[in-house]
């Protein structure tokens, strides 16, 4: 009985990777996130990612690593995911890298960005604009075509 | 066993907890099994009106167009109409609707905002293009119907509302409404409290069940333990009590069982022995009978009272039950001690047809009479009461005896005892008899079986003591021997009859009291002192049919008594049977070492009489002298 009741135990603590959720947070939004900025930014880009997202989560962190080479900081970065609303954001230039948001006006308002993953009425949407597509010379497979803005 | 009523069984109330609780599955089931379409049926109840509202306002925007070719334009153009719209749109924002939409497709097949009622930090801008989730949404503009689409992968939307808005016949708007996940989920709720409910009712009955189980095993252990005698492990008296109601007359034969001289294994070998003994009997009783069918019950100290049940051949293999109960006990060596064993054994009284009986106390009387007759006759055998005799000795009810005694006619016969030697009277014997309502003269062996017991039979004696007293009165040379119970030797009202009886002058010395030598009266002090001071008042005492029972010759000499009369049974059998010739030559040897007189009843031929005059008894009794006559010879 001993035994088993520590072998019970054991099985216990080497699976306990696969009850984390219980005492994290959700993580099941950001992964689906994270996924798709995978799928867009491997698209855009065809060499290795190096991801920078700024002020980024400790739980971001864990799941956009699974996907990306994080970067530290903005500059030894090639693709940067701007996904939180902070006024005045000092931010690298984009000279050498892609800028990506998760906010439409922010697309919309600011030319670094070459497109948007954000939720509209509850439903995941993706942007790209043509014309800063067409200035980095992003070559979107056709896939991408219905997400694709010409304004 | 007649069943029992149904208050009367816990048992029954397992059944309709069995019934409700397979209800209650039943229902859990159907619930889990049609959970989506009750969730439908309850959202189509909840949305119903919701979409009515929805049509309404598709209808008012379709109002509002003034030039129908072209309803995209005709807003992207005119300020009025989109506030308009947009303000029709926010009347449909509820907590439940998160979103209300107008949609146009364009060219590219891209879905775009025309119109939109969320608030400003979520509101989409026109011409801003929307990703749907889901080709059904093409579905519309093939339909071009009311479309609802439900959401499995979005995680705040439950279901999204479609209207289409015709032009020219084809779809040209979608007014969109999107259900926040709410809805369902209080759909949900609502369905998982019926589920909780009914689970919860089942947690309740079968709480309940669970405490009926036990409460009702319980109550058998406790109903069983207060059934059970804890000697012999049969049903006792309480047992009978309880359900002699319930006993079907017509499914069983009645025996009566009782062990032969069960006093004297008691007084020789202790009553722990005599106790071994009756767990033996009892435990051949039980390995004899059929478990299933037959009943088994100690009702008195050595008796035992046995229901056989009858098959449809009639009574007789229920009657072979109880002869291989009766062989089985005769056969088997009753153990006293490691070696030494000992034969017991037993009379039996069979009522094999209980159903002509009223009640079970009748049913059961008959066989007692078969008993006590078992045990006139002899002991260690069977006797079954006979129905073809019954005209001539079924007992006289206790009724009929009451009615007798109030109607005065009990009756004395006398029947004389005379010197052998001389064959000269020396008394009579007043003998018991009831004339009943047609005239005919009852026997006690039809009047004493019944009242065995009953306070009848001590007014009986009463009744008696005053005829003979009559008599006495009235024939001053004649003396007379009654029969008295051992119940009536200490029994205070018949004590002061006698001893008013002996204050007279000249009753006591003429007035004989025969009593039968039985355990009660050799056991009991009281009867024993009591008849020391009736033969110190002058009265005669007799010890009547000796030799029968529990013939104890060291009571004799403890009493004093005057007389004893040999048992009539052994008399019988003088002549062909040699331990009776024995039994009465040292009952007379005895008796004259004694000095006590000894009187031979049952003559009824000269051959005995010789027997006895050779062996020396004085005196003599039977129907070769005289039959009981209602006079007396003075």
């Amino acid at each position: 009985m001993r035994v088993f009741i520590l072998l019970l135990t054991l099985l216990s603590f080497l699976f306990a990777e696969n009850y984390t959720f219980l005492v994290q947070p959700y993580s099941k939004e950001v992964e689906l996130e994270a996924k798709i900025i995978a799928e867009i930014a491997t698209a855009s880009l065809h060499v290795k990612i190096k991801l920078f997202i700024p002020h980024m989560s400790e739980m971001e962190e864990k799941v956009y690593s699974k996907y990306f080479t994080l970067s530290p900081k903005c500059e030894t970065a090639n693709f940067v995911f701007v996904n939180k609303n902070v006024e005045n954001e000092p931010l690298c230039d984009n000279a050498n890298r892609l800028f990506f948001t998760n906010n439409y006006r922010k697309l919309l308002t600011n030319d670094k960005y070459f497109g948007a993953l954000f939720w509209n009425k509850s439903r995941p949407n993706i942007v790209f604009i043509q014309k800063r597509l067409d200035e980095k010379a992003i070559a979107l497979p056709k896939t991408f075509d219905q997400f694709v803005e010409n304004f | 066993m007649s069943r029992k009523p149904f208050f009367k069984n816990p048992f029954y109330i397992l059944v309709p907890i069995v019934v409700i609780s397979t209800i209650l599955l039943f229902l859990l089931f159907v619930t889990m099994k049609l959970e989506k379409s009750i969730e439908t049926k309850i959202f189509e109840i909840s949305t119903s009106d919701v979409f009515s509202i929805t049509h309404n306002s598709a209808t008012y925007i379709e109002s509002l167009f003034k030039d129908p070719t072209n309803y995209v334009e005709d807003i992207k153009n005119n300020n009025f109409i989109q506030q308009k719209i947009e303000a029709n749109l926010k009347t449909l924002l509820t907590p439940h609707i998160k979103y209300a939409y107008l949609l146009y497709r364009d060219s590219r097949g891209v879905f775009r905002f025309l119109s939109d009622a969320s608030t400003l930090d979520e509101k989409a801008a026109l011409d801003q293009k929307l990703d749907v989730d889901s080709p059904e949404w093409l579905q519309i503009y093939v339909e071009k119907k009311p479309l609802i689409i439900r959401h499995s992968l979005l995680h705040q939307l439950s279901i999204s509302y479609l209207v289409p808005i015709l032009n020219q016949g084809n779809v040209e708007l979608i007014l969109a409404i999107d259900f926040s996940i709410h809805k369902i989920e209080e759909i949900n709720q609502i369905i998982h409290t019926i589920k909780s409910g009914i689970v919860g009712a089942m947690c309740i009955i079968f709480g309940i069940l669970i405490f009926v189980i036990i409460q009702t095993r319980r109550f058998s252990a406790v109903r069983k333990s207060a059934f059970i005698d804890k000697l012999t492990s049969v049903y006792n008296r309480n047992y009978l009590h309880k359900y002699e109601d319930f006993i079907n007359l017509d499914d069983y034969i009645i025996a009566t069982l009782d062990i032969d001289f069960f006093k004297k294994i008691n007084d020789t070998y202790g009553h722990d022995i005599g106790d071994q003994v009756l767990k033996q009997i009892a435990s051949t009783i039980l390995l004899t009978i059929r478990h299933k069918d037959d009943i088994v019950i100690r009702y008195g100290g050595e008796e035992f009272l046995i229901l056989t049940k009858t098959r449809r051949d009639g009574y007789l293999t229920a009657l072979n039950v109880i002869e291989r109960i009766f062989y089985a006990i005769q056969e088997n060596k009753f153990f006293i001690s490691k070696e030494e064993s000992i034969q017991v054994t037993v009379s039996i009284g069979v009522n094999s047809v209980p159903h002509k009986s009223r009640t079970f106390q009748e049913a059961f009387k008959l066989a007692d009479i078969a008993l006590y007759n078992a045990k006139t006759k002899g002991r260690n055998r069977i006797e079954i009461y006979d129905e073809n005799e019954n005209t001539q000795s079924t007992s006289m009810s206790l009724n009929e005896i009451k009615e007798a005694i109030e109607d005065h006619r009990i009756q004395c016969y006398y029947q004389k005892i005379i010197y052998s030697q001389t064959q000269e009277l020396s008394h009579y014997e007043a003998l018991l008899r009831i004339i009943d309502k047609n005239g005919n003269i009852i026997l006690p062996n039809r009047i004493l079986p019944t009242i065995k017991g009953t306070f009848i039979l001590r007014n009986i004696t009463k009744e008696v003591l005053g005829i003979c007293y009559q008599q006495l009165l009235a024939h001053p040379t004649v003396s007379i021997s009654v029969n008295l119970n051992p119940h009536d030797v200490v029994d205070e009202s018949i004590l002061s009859i006698l001893n008013a009886y002996a204050a007279e002058e000249n009753i006591a010395p003429r007035l004989g009291l025969e009593i039968i030598e039985t355990e009660d009266i050799t056991s009991r002090e009281d009867a024993k002192s009591n008849l020391l001071m009736l033969k110190q008042l002058g009265y005669t005492i007799y010890i009547d049919d000796f030799g029968s029972g529990y013939s104890n010759f060291i009571y004799l000499a403890e009493i004093k008594t005057d007389y004893i009369k040999i048992d009539g049974t052994i008399i019988q059998k003088i002549l062909d049977d040699k331990i009776s010739f024995l039994l009465v030559k040292n009952i007379v040897a005895f008796a004259k070492e004694a000095q006590i007189k000894v009187i031979a009843e049952y003559v009824s031929d000269e051959k005995i009489y010789e027997m006895i005059k050779s062996l020396g008894i004085e005196y003599a009794q039977g129907v070769f002298f005289s039959i009981p006559s209602p006079l007396i010879d003075a």
